[in-house]
């Protein structure tokens, strides 16, 4: 039996773990369900109050949106921060419960791969992502009446599945990160702001002094969000985005890495010092 | 099988750095005030395999530092360590692989999964194949005596439960060497006694077990050899029988006498058929602790030195010398504070 097969089944069990603890925390899931519907829709019916429907206010919103349909914009870019928050969240808290209860010292005495314990919490986020985007979807439909076509929404689905890994990293190098802070709460806020703000999450990028574009360049939601409103306002299909889709496929690689990285770091200096972190 | 022993370490240390240093004073390259002190300070030890080796001693005198530095979860400041022949600072894994470590217990279990599904997880992180897995799980749980609960949340185990699944976890690799960091701690009475059970069923199955514990009478009645430590060194290593006989004594008895007048006379006496280890008067009230070959022996001699220098013995205790009796020999404290 190679040591990678036993790994990869460690890696495994991690993951039916996650998903088994996340069921059995249901009221934390259901709470994922309305927020993401709620704020949304909130600031769809401000954007539409402030255009007034006027033909002029959103054609210049078109200029910097590349689309006029406020309701899929703001949508499209609310899902991307709910996926965030819950990664950042979810990853976040997971690996600092196990350092706070002893599961990670527990899990370091065994031969698995670290890797086991700093991407296994990942997997437990995959499920609300899906409920949020699900729901999203929906409210789009039933809310505010916008059909998109089928074959974009399958190319969207597609999108969203391939930035699956480079937020996966983002939540790993988070929750490696966090592990070395202690508190939890401050760094997601810090974290998420920085990326509603940068990311055209809630506005375009085209707002964005210059410096923070450039920014914007090299954090992957960016690329995201921006390509699956290309795909259902504008027509896109994958092939056009393809070389985003390559930027972001390669930025997941770089922050993984990284997330090992500090996660190494962080281990070899509990190993020295007795402490993960300090708290 | 080859004699190389179950745990060897040669001047083992490990040193702290107490207090903190923010990143403030680092930006500013201020001088580190921080205090080094040595949490395990030159330890030799020699596990034989198949042997119930006990490290006692008071809180705070290094042993979860040593059992974290042979299960890799801490580098040692120098020293070296082998854990069944292997170096675990140039060979981690395969110590990890071969050893069963209990070391925070009850605490760090999955409370929202159940016992079998904690068993789960950790038989694929000690890579146990996934043909055995399940026979693994139903055989450590059954030595466990949780089968029965086995599909119950953690959340609703007892806390000698608990205890009884974490050993159960260290012992999924069937590993032929166990440490445990103070197994009964916050157990009651009862579920001490089975989880010292436990450790003998392991000993018979012959596996080496390396325990620490600050329970004298855990020592003397569980382990093979016990290592008394105390501010990170060995202040005395033997079986529990022979250290209880370095202090020269078969029993101890304690005294109560009522006199009036000066009480060297009777303690002179007393000497005679006896060692006083400790006396103490206050008012008409002198209280002496002696060690002796026989209290059979040393008792009548005792009332005789009494009646003959006219003092009065109240209060007659023999108890059998305890290892808290060497402990104190040996550091003048109590083991318990
Ligand atoms: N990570 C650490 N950093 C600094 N001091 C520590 C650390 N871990 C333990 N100590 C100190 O080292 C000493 C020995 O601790 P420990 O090995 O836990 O003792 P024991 O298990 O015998 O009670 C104690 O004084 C403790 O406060
Ligand atoms: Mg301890």
């Amino acid at each position: 039996m190679s040591l990678l097969g036993a790994d990869l089944r460690a890696f495994i069990a991690a993951a039916r773990k996650e998903v088994r603890q996340q069921r059995r925390y249901p009221t934390l899931f259901l709470g994922q369900i309305f927020w993401p519907v709620l704020l949304p829709a909130s600031w769809v019916l401000m954007g539409r109050a402030y255009s007034g429907n006027d033909p002029q206010a959103l054609a210049a919103f078109a200029d910097r949106a590349g689309s006029s349909n406020i309701a899929v914009f703001v949508f499209v870019g609310y899902a991307m921060y709910n996926w965030l928050s819950v990664l950042l969240w979810g990853a976040g808290t997971a690996l600092r419960q196990e350092q706070l209860r002893g599961t990670l010292e527990a899990v370091f005495v065994t031969p698995a791969t670290r890797l086991v314990p700093l991407f296994g919490p990942g997997v437990g986020m995959l499920l609300p992502m899906a409920v949020i985007f699900a729901s999203n979807f929906l409210a789009l439909r039933f809310f505010f009446g916008i059909f998109p076509p089928i074959g974009a929404v399958i190319q969207a689905a597609v999108i969203v599945v391939l930035g699956i890994p480079a937020l996966y990293a983002i939540g790993a190098l988070f929750a490696a990160s966090v592990l070395r802070f202690g508190e939890v709460a401050p760094v997601v806020q810090l974290i998420r702001g920085m990326f509603v703000l940068a990311c055209g999450i809630t506005f375009p990028v085209a707002m964005l002094p210059l410096w923070a574009q450039v920014w914007a360049k090299i954090l992957p939601p960016t690329y995201i969000v921006d390509d699956i409103r290309r795909i259902l306002l504008r027509g896109d299909t994958i092939a056009d985005v393809a070389g985003d889709v390559a930027i972001v496929l390669s930025l997941a690689v770089v922050t993984g890495i990284l997330a090992v990285a500090v996660f190494r770091y962080l281990e070899m200096s509990a190993r020295r010092t007795g402490m993960l972190g300090q708290f | 099988m080859t004699a190389a022993p179950a745990v060897e370490t040669k001047d083992l240390v490990k040193v702290f750095e107490r207090g903190r240093r923010t990143i403030w004073q680092r930006l500013r390259r201020e001088h580190d005030k921080r205090e080094r002190f040595r949490a395990v300070d030159g330890i030799d030890l020699v596990v034989e395999p198949g042997e119930i080796f006990g490290l006692l001693g008071p809180n705070g005198a290094g042993k979860t530092t040593t059992m974290k530095m042979l299960a890799t979860l801490l580098i040692p400041t120098s020293g070296t360590i082998r854990v069944l022949g292997i170096d675990p600072l140039m060979r981690p894994r395969e110590v990890r692989a071969r050893l069963g470590a209990m070391l925070s217990g009850e605490r760090s279990l999955y409370m929202k999964l159940t016992g079998r599904e904690n068993l789960e997880y950790f038989a694929a992180l000690y890579h146990v194949p996934p043909g055995e897995t399940k026979a693994r799980i139903e055989k450590v749980l059954a030595a466990a005596k949780l089968a029965d609960r086995a599909d119950d949340y953690v959340e609703r185990y007892s806390t000698g439960m608990r205890q009884r699944l974490a050993l159960a976890r260290a012992l999924l690799p069937d590993p032929p060497l166990v440490v445990l960091d103070e197994p009964t701690v916050g157990l009651d009475p009862q579920a001490s006694r089975d989880l010292r059970d436990r450790v003998r069923e392991l000993k018979a199955q012959g596996r080496t077990v390396l325990l620490t514990t600050h329970y004298m009478e855990e020592a003397d009645q569980l382990c093979d050899r016990v290592a008394i430590i105390d501010h990170g060194r060995i202040v005395a290593l033997d079986t529990p029988a022979a250290l209880k006989r370095t202090i020269r004594a078969e029993e101890v008895v304690h005294l109560e006498i009522g006199l009036d007048g000066d009480e060297s006379a009777v303690i002179d006496r007393l000497g005679r058929s006896a060692t006083v280890a400790r006396s103490e008067r206050s008012n008409g009230t002198l209280t002496v602790t002696a060690h002796c070959a026989s209290a059979r022996d040393f008792v009548p001699a005792a009332f005789d030195a009494a009646r003959s220098t006219g003092t009065t013995i109240h209060h007659v205790e023999v108890v059998p010398v305890t290892l808290e009796d060497v402990f104190l020999a040996l550091t003048g404290r109590a083991l318990r504070e």
